[in-house]
């Protein structure tokens, strides 16, 4: 079960991402060399990019229920059909909102959402339910804009799967077919959700500063599937579109249900939309079919077209998109085909899906604008983001499918990447030398080779040891552990496993100030809305005049939705060693210097120089477009035109 | 003088039931609660950085007011009633006047931090029934006039008249904090909880009948806002008339240091679906939420409490980034929180 399963529904509106942004660039992370100007909104390393004064918050905005699906195959838009249909999605009510997150600002990719509650009410407020959403960190980056974002700067898109738990329904639920029946499909009072979010602004355009546009689709949660991604089959894009250098429609789920004889593919993730909003105006007669012989293009400059004899597939239908601009955003870009003639369900037992264009260069035939895994071969880890203290270990899950099934005795070679490069000073480099990630290697144990049980899944025991400061300013390391199977499918590449392994560090039972300066000084410095605002945090007798508040906010669980967002940066004896300052605050000066941890910093076995491998530089790349500072966007005029 | 409509007195008075209390023990919540957006207001226009003393004490005052707002929800509960605080009704029109006809007339508006602010509004709300009158000339005959701490201990009175020792209501739903002190804020199961509790609120606002100074020591509000307004500290003073005078440190004060908030700004001011009225929006999305924390906290889950201490701090920065903001077509000016009852969309 998952969120493409019936019942489900489908919302939309916009999120509000009030992200902090100074931490952005790793080389502020060095309060040696940080100056105040890195606080002030402004591009480059020398500036605190869009939103220095972020506070982390993210919440929902104008989200309604659009339109829900039932398991009989029926869409229904109206709230005359069911009650639940035009009605608000909300956060949190009566306690913060939920938080937006980093890793790492060397692990800025996986923006992590913490806390979110996600509420559907009607507008007097009344409860149809509520719960809270399992952390969940972005997957699945992907070009969305055609307009290459020139209005809102961020032309990329992303997903967050999870679950909603702790759920209560509200009265109003009896009153919804729909939630009776989600309620009866369900298990473990636990929902599945999807959502993805694109139209990012980082500019003051358009009244739309730090919003963007998100699409969800809640549905029904079974036991014992992942929680982060969707226990789905994927479509990658093989498409080469030159002005992005890259695929559109790069990644979608489906989901095929051979008793429903039904196939529902989500392109909510990545249909490729004119604008911030998701509008759609281009008119490409785009088609679902199942391929008879395997497909294994890859998009690439050099051969940027794939094309199929219509003789090779079996065509399900077209997408019915083009009569209505808003058809993302009141369809959620779930595209459901029901009452397939058995020979295509059977067909797609063991076949590619393919989304197919007809093509114009080649009369006759079509160009494959994205086509299925190659062999129907999806492996995932499902808790792919860790944060890890040294001497604590955790369990990582990994589920194995083939054509939708899980997929039993299937190995997956997990690897730590190569250590990269320090960076020196220099003029692409303005402030501080950057340390490398990767290293040391035995930071973390773990055994690279596994196998998929009977039930298709795997789970890698990940333990995390004692390092000793290799980032020297920036607490703990990084470290990028690819996994792959045996094949690997180059239209998607290989997933990663990114840790963040914090240093070794001993619990100090009676601090005085010098012991923590450092680090309170650094947050000073990267979130300047706490020192503007509440208290500042590299001044020690403003804090201890607040140490109440802080102790409440240090103690908090990291799942607490009063959790500080940046102190889940931190070691439980870092975090111990705060608190206890605060329970006793000292405000004497450390007489030991504190340059021991320094010269014992682990040496970086990478040469300065050292080049990147093609991962980690299209990973570089990724981050700077992530930051608006990539200035290779353009507009995307014809698609699928003349192909 | 800061006057109450006599009409609240003469209720508590000639009840005769508990019951009877409710509606002016609800009263008093919205009461203490009313004048949190005024000062906060104030406490947020002062920029980042400067004026730290009227930040202080705006801000100490502020955490008082939500103890006794807490306070007389506890004692509502405690006899059995419901507080009722996520409600358009709870919450004042700005600029107007403050629940239960006080201050006779008296507008109270959103603005920014002045000393005229401080000494016509902070100080006439806060106004004892006899203020101490320190190295001042005229000490003309006080006439007697109904003041909050006189409607307080009129339904001290009438609960210590009524109400059995243990009080009726449901002992689970009384509400503490590790934010205040013990023998400030504690569970009022018993008649004499009630009455000791409301001791507190009329001490801290008011001060006793002979000191400045509350069972804490600390200033009372009035003196603490008359420090503001007279920039000085009042400290002991054996040579003055009643033992203190505004004669300790100077308070220094620097206007330039106060955002220009617009008086009494308006979400519908603002340019509809601007990123400035989206800011407002979610500036009073908190306050809903805060609001609504708070009704669920003193309606049976008390532990509520620290989810909304949560909420106050994004209401706060919210509002903070407002008052730092441009107002739209006002030049000369920077956006004030509304403080409006709007219930987020669809919520």
């Amino acid at each position: 079960m998952s969120y493409l399963h019936a019942p489900r529904l489908v919302f939309t509106g916009d999120f509000l991402s009030d992200v902090s942004t100074v931490n952005n660039d790793t080389a502020h992370y060095n309060n040696a060399t940080f100056q105040p100007n890195f606080q002030d909104p402004g591009k480059g390393a020398t500036n605190g990019w869009w939103n220095p004064e972020g506070g982390a918050v993210f919440d929902f905005q104008n989200c309604a229920v659009k339109q829900i699906f039932l398991p009989d195959g029926t869409t229904q838009t109206s709230q005359s059909d069911d009650i639940i249909i035009g009605q608000a999605v909300v956060g949190a009510e009566g306690r913060p909102t939920g938080k937006m997150v980093d890793l790492d600002p060397d692990a800025q990719m996986f923006s992590a959402l913490w806390c979110v509650q996600l509420r559907i009410c009607t507008a007097n407020g009344d409860l149809l339910f509520k719960g809270d959403i399992t952390t969940t960190s972005f997957r699945d980056l992907q070009m969305r804009q055609l307009d290459g974002g020139k209005s809102n700067g961020q032309p990329l898109g992303a997903s967050w799967t999870s679950v909603i738990t702790n759920i209560e329904w509200g009265v109003l639920a009896e009153q919804s077919a729909f939630l009776k029946t989600l309620r009866a499909t369900t298990q473990n009072n636990t929902l599945a959700i999807n959502m993805s979010p694109f139209g990012y602004y980082y500019s003051h355009n358009d009244g739309r500063f730090s919003l963007g546009r998100i699409i969800g689709s809640i549905g029904p949660y079974f036991e014992n599937e992942p929680l982060t991604f969707a226990a789905a089959r994927r479509l990658y894009g093989i498409n080469y579109t030159p002005s992005i250098r890259g695929t559109f429609f790069s990644i979608s789920n489906f989901l095929v249900e051979p008793d429903a004889k039904r196939v529902s593919v989500d392109f909510g993730a990545s249909f490729p939309v004119a604008d911030s909003i998701g509008t759609v105006n281009y008119k490409q007669d785009l088609r679902l079919a199942v391929s008879k012989i395997p497909q294994a293009g890859v998009a690439s400059r050099q051969t940027p077209t794939f094309y199929i004899n219509p003789n090779d597939f079996i065509e399900i239908g077209a997408l019915d998109y083009q009569s209505d601009p808003n058809w993302l955003n009141q369809t959620g870009g779930i595209v459901s085909f029901n009452n397939l003639p058995d020979a295509t369900v059977s067909a797609l037992a063991a076949n590619q899906l393919i989304l197919v264009s007809p093509s114009t260069s080649q009369p006759g035939q079509f160009a494959i604008i994205a086509r299925e895994a190659i062999d129907g071969l999806v492996a995932r880890a499902d808790n792919f983001i860790q944060r890890l203290d040294d001497g604590q270990s955790v369990n990582i899950d990994f589920y194995a499918y083939q054509w939708g099934n899980l997929l039993p005795n299937t190995s997956i070679s997990v690897t730590l990447d190569p250590a990269t490069p320090d960076t020196p000073v220099g003029p692409q480099n303005p402030i501080s030398e950057i340390y490398g990630n990767n290293f040391p290697a035995d930071g973390l144990t773990f055994n690279g080779q596994i196998s998929t049980n009977q039930q298709g899944k795997a789970q890698m025991l990940l333990t995390g040891n004692a390092i000793y400061s290799p980032r020297v300013y920036i607490d703990g390391q990084i470290y990028f552990i690819t996994y792959q199977t045996a094949t690997v499918d180059q239209a998607f590449g290989t997933e990663q496993i990114v840790v963040h392994l914090r240093d070794y560090f001993e619990e100090i039972a009676n601090p005085v100030w010098g012991d923590i300066s450092e680090m309170m000084i650094q947050y000073s410095n990267l979130y300047p809305i706490m020192s503007k605002y509440v208290v500042n945090l590299a001044d020690p007798v403003a804090l201890a005049e607040k140490k109440k508040i802080l102790i409440f906010a240090f103690s908090r669980d990291i799942n607490d939705t009063m959790h500080m967002p940046v102190t889940r940066d931190l070691s439980s004896t870092k975090r111990n060693t705060i608190l206890n300052w605060l329970n006793n605050p000292q405000i004497a000066p450390k007489t030991v210097v504190r340059s021991d941890a320094r010269e014992a910093r682990t040496a970086n076995p990478a040469a300065p120089g050292t080049a990147l491998t093609d991962k980690q530089t299209r990973y570089r790349e990724a981050v700077k477009a992530k930051n608006g500072s990539f200035p290779g966007f353009s507009a995307t005029n014809d698609l699928f035109e003349n192909l | 003088m800061l006057q109450i409509d006599s009409r609240y007195i003469e209720k508590a008075l000639s009840a005769n039931a508990l019951e009877e209390l409710y509606p002016l023990l609800q009263n008093a919540v919205e009461l203490e609660h009313s004048t949190i957006p005024p000062y906060l207001t104030a406490m947020f226009s002062l920029n980042p950085g400067t004026n730290p003393v009227q930040r202080q004490v705006i801000h100490s005052i502020v955490i008082e007011e939500m103890l006794h707002m807490t306070i007389a929800a506890n004692i509502l509960n405690a006899l059995g009633g419901h507080p009722v605080i996520s409600h358009a009704d709870f919450v004042p029109e700005y600029p107007g006047p403050l629940p239960m006809g006080i201050g006779n007339g008296l507008i109270v508006g959103l603005e920014k931090y002045s000393t005229d602010v401080v000494k016509n509004v902070f100080m006439e709300i806060e106004e004892p029934e006899n203020p101490l009158v320190f190295k001042s000339v005229s000490l003309a005959a006080l006439p007697t006039y109904s003041t909050i701490g006189q409607f307080y201990q009129a339904i001290q009175r009438k609960i210590d008249e009524l109400a059995p020792d243990e009080l009726p209501g449901d002992k689970s739903k009384q509400v503490t904090s590790s934010f205040f002190p013990a023998d400030e804020l504690f569970p009022i199961y018993t008649k004499q909880h009630a009455i000791d509790a409301i001791n507190i609120i009329i001490e801290q606002g008011e001060g006793t009948s002979t000191s400045p100074l509350d069972q804490e020591d600390e200033l009372a509000h009035y003196y603490r806002f008359e420090e503001l307004y007279k920039g000085k500290r009042l400290v002991k003073d054996d040579t003055a008339p009643n033992g203190y005078s505004f004669s300790g440190p100077a308070i220094p004060f620097s206007p330039e240091g106060v955002f220009p908030l617009f008086p009494n700004t308006k979400i519908n001011m603002l340019p509809v679906g601007s990123e400035e009225w989206k800011r407002m929006t979610e500036f009073n999305t908190s306050y809903y939420s805060l609001l609504s924390g708070l009704h669920t906290t003193f309606n049976g889950q008390p532990g509520m409490l620290d989810n909304t201490v949560g909420v106050m701090y994004d209401l706060k920065l919210t509002a903070q980034k407002l008052c730092a903001t441009p107002f739209p077509s006002k030049p000369g000016y920077t956006i004030g929180p509304s403080f409006e009852f709007i219930v987020p969309a669809g919520s």
